[in-house]
């Protein structure tokens, strides 16, 4: 009897607690009702076969709940949500955890920063493993939270505080027992990382710099010492494929940003994917799409990984849209260039050659006076999430067609301040516009696109509904036809939009969520 | 060292600093990067006004110039700007190097009679569109004190080309509608699904982008061209609106035209 009741009190408490092994990571759309990982899986598709909320019936899409979280700043999370309960961060060092059915609040978690320490900055979400969450801060920590209570279980330092040069704002990644992290700073003269830290102490397993040092490989792609501050952040998350035990990350721009003199070189691995072991944190390969980048177009953007017949054969592949307008099909397993077509307006490659390094025009490098170039600092797409639709064999991302004035301006490096090499400015007489694309990874052709009237921030979601849903800088949350590009539903949220959408199913009901402003906006369709 | 950069100093009204060459240079890098996009390369002036005068709309202490750029100027385009304390200090020496250079011209261009050109402001119809004080429509942009935020050749310009640079707060849209009428307005808010403009009458007009045939963005202005006044008309005029420096009441006096409210 005694027996009997802690077996049922053991199965109750594994029904409670979340208990998300490695295992169901590995096999997350496998859990289609669930969303275990910021991009939704490994793999970054970021596509669901949920269709209950499908083309017929969007159009009677409503808002079902909103949370407030009162923090101001850019709200740029993506939700987890696991077996009904939903795990978001906010900016400034908050972490939530929801009833996803009801908006209703389970825990916040407030980051305590140590006096004299900047307390605020954007922050893109969670992973989890376990009952264990993890995040990053922005003064560079590693977090680990009690899934249960939002209790903090350790913090790790990443790179020592000194004026705020190093900060951090992605949503980790787990890998078996190791939660993988990068870092951001490379407008102050940092010197970028990826780092490995063990689940259950918070111990460093691993650090792999993104700027070589001298005497390693890559490490004459550098002018003199610039390598020690040559940045190379690594602001956004990896994706990961188990079979090839692959991890994949896009590497950020080189420093100072736009003016190259003082880093003469290729400046590796900058600007670059680069494919490392998980276990060690060592390269296995990495291609650079902007060598010696003066513009800013660093690699962050997702790098999705697709199974596709190439050309006649069954090829592992990893594709980007990048920052610096041209989209881009790589072998995932060799790291070799496949393709790579510009998706939007440009005018600082002539062409890609053989091995997909850019031949360069004139007149793109930035000056004194200013060059024109496009795209402008922002690049073509961003952070914002790409989706992929094995049903249409389209991927579907948000493009940015607007140019900027690059000017330089000598760099003086000091610690803690802003080490730019200049600024950029917007072209006033021209106006901007943005782009819903659907585009074909095996051609790098356009089946549709829907324009925005401004530039977007906010990335897509596919599903079996037919369906992609997107946002824009005006604030609209829009449901398109995956197919035709109509668009069947939208809401203005009053707020530019700065993230991507997601859904999950609670109880049979599927719905979608959108951060905007400073709440989480929830619909469904009504009961 | 120092003795020899103490030749770069300019005169400065309050505080002396030791200015190095470099610091000059900073200051001159700093502008052209920040600065030079309103104000001109070599601040002659542009969307903002001209800063190689001598004299500073906003005062003409090291403080009030400080202040200007930290704060920016609440109700015009310039924004606040944030420098750490050297680079700033070093963008003012070289602003106060400016006036040096381009006085003679700015003079030149300020000969004509305001009087006199407040006469072809009215007899142009110019108030039917423009506002000063609180005479004229609100159609087109505010001149209550645009001698203090463009420079002279800025106005010149703006009169007999208007085209040439357009703010974005006043650019121009047409909407043509299902029944094909064409309405022309500036764009108050435009986004992907709607446009709302404000039409000459003064009105808000707003549309539904599905529900209408079309929405052209104006790549002109709709300002009409005045460059059939003669020159010393434009001379005059140009001298009037130098004087609009913010006083409520200039506008007083100025001839209702018809429509205005």
């Amino acid at each position: 009897m005694k027996r009997a009741i802690w077996i049922g009190l053991a199965l109750s408490s594994l029904l409670c607690a979340q208990n998300v092994s490695y295992d169901r990571l590995v096999h997350a759309l496998d859990e289609q009702q669930n969303w275990l990982t910021y991009w939704g899986d490994y793999s970054a598709v970021r596509y669901r076969t949920l269709k209950q909320i499908n083309v017929s019936n969007v159009k009677d899409l409503r808002v079902e709940w909103i949370y407030q979280t009162g923090q101001a700043g850019s709200f740029e999370t993506v939700p987890l949500v696991v077996d009904g309960v939903m795990y978001l961060t906010g900016p400034n060092g908050y972490a939530y955890a929801l009833d996803a059915r009801s908006g209703r609040q389970l825990w916040l978690y407030k980051h305590a920063f140590p006096p004299g320490r900047k307390g605020d900055g954007v922050n893109r979400g969670l992973a989890i493993l376990g009952d264990q969450l993890f995040m990053v801060t922005p003064d560079a920590n590693v977090v680990s939270l009690d899934a249960r209570t939002g209790r903090l279980i350790w913090q790790t330092e990443m790179a020592p505080y000194t004026k705020g040069q190093y900060t951090a704002t992605l949503a980790p990644i787990v890998i078996r027992d190791k939660v993988i992290v990068g870092i951001s700073g490379a407008e102050f003269g940092i010197r970028g990382f990826i780092d490995a830290y063990d689940t259950h102490t918070g111990a460093r397993a691993w650090r792999f710099w993104t700027v070589p040092s001298k005497d390693e490989p890559g490490g004459d792609t550098w002018l003199g010492d610039s390598w020690t501050r040559g940045g190379g952040s690594t602001w956004m998350t990896g994706t990961y494929d188990p079979q090839l035990n692959t991890l994949y990350w896009g590497v950020g721009n080189p420093g100072p940003d736009l003016d190259g003199n003082v880093r003469r070189g290729d400046n590796l691995y900058t600007c670059s994917l680069v494919a490392l072991d998980p276990d060690s944190g060592h390269l296995k390969w990495y291609f650079q799409f902007s060598p010696h980048d003066t513009h800013d177009w660093d690699a962050a953007e997702t790098p999705m990984l697709l199974d596709l017949n190439w050309k006649g054969r069954d090829r592992k592949l990893v594709v980007q849209a990048n920052r610096n307008a041209f989209f881009y099909v790589l072998d995932r397993e060799t790291g070799e260039f496949l393709m790579g077509k510009p998706f939007a307006r440009q005018n600082w490659a002539t062409e890609l050659d053989a091995k997909g390094r850019p031949i360069l025009m004139k007149n793109q490098e930035p000056s004194p006076d200013g060059s024109r170039v496009c795209p402008g600092l922002a690049g073509g797409t961003n952070f914002m999430a790409p989706s992929y639709n094995p049903e249409t064999k389209l991927f579907y991302f948000a493009v940015r067609e607007q140019c900027d004035v690059f000017y330089t301006n000598p760099p003086v490096y000091i610690q803690g301040r802003p080490y730019w090499g200049s600024v950029s400015r917007g072209v006033t007489e021209e106006q901007e516009w943005g782009l819903l694309k659907a585009l074909d990874p095996l051609t790098g052709e356009s089946k549709w696109d829907f324009r925005y009237f401004h530039a977007p921030w906010a990335g897509t979601l596919s599903t079996a509904g037919g369906l992609v849903f997107a946002g824009d800088q005006d604030g609209y949350v829009m449901a398109f036809d995956a197919n035709t590009g109509k668009n069947l539903w939208r809401l203005n949220t009053g707020n530019a939009l700065v993230n991507s959408p997601m859904t999950y199913m609670v109880k049979g009901r599927q719905y979608v969520t959108m951060p905007s402003g400073s709440a989480v906006l929830t619909f469904a369709l009504p009961e | 060292m120092k003795s020899v950069t103490i030749a770069f100093l300019v005169w400065t009204p309050v505080g002396v600093w030791a200015q190095t060459g470099q610091d000059l240079a900073d200051g001159k890098a700093t502008f052209r990067s920040n600065c030079a996009f309103c104000h001109g390369l070599v601040g002659g002036g542009g969307r903002g006004p001209a800063l190689n005068l001598g004299r500073f709309l906003h005062g003409s202490t090291d403080d009030d110039i400080k202040s200007v750029i930290t704060r920016g100027v609440p109700g015009t385009t310039m924004p606040a700007f944030e420098f750490e304390a050297d680079e700033l200090k070093n963008l003012i020496v070289y602003v106060r190097t400016l006036s040096a250079t381009a006085n003679k011209r700015e003079e030149g261009s300020l000969q004509g009679d305001p009087s006199s050109g407040r006469k072809v402001y009215e007899r142009s119809g110019c108030g039917g569109c423009h506002r000063i004080g609180t005479e004229g429509s609100v159609y087109g942009p505010e001149l209550t004190r645009i001698g203090a935020g463009r420079s002279t050749e800025y106005i010149r310009e703006s009169i007999v080309n208007p085209s040439a640079d357009v703010p974005q707060e006043y650019a121009g849209v047409t909407v043509v509608t299902r029944d094909g009428k064409h309405i022309t307005g500036v764009r108050i808010n435009e986004d992907t699904f709607s446009v709302q403009i404000r039409d000459m009458s003064q009105s808000f007009q707003m549309f539904q982008k599905n529900e209408v045939q079309q929405v052209i963005s104006e790549t002109k202005s709709l300002m009409p061209t005045y460059s059939s006044l003669s020159p010393s008309d434009l001379q005059n005029l140009i001298a009037y609106l130098d004087t609009l420096r913010g006083d409520m009441n200039a506008g007083a006096g100025v001839k209702k035209e018809k429509g205005i409210r």
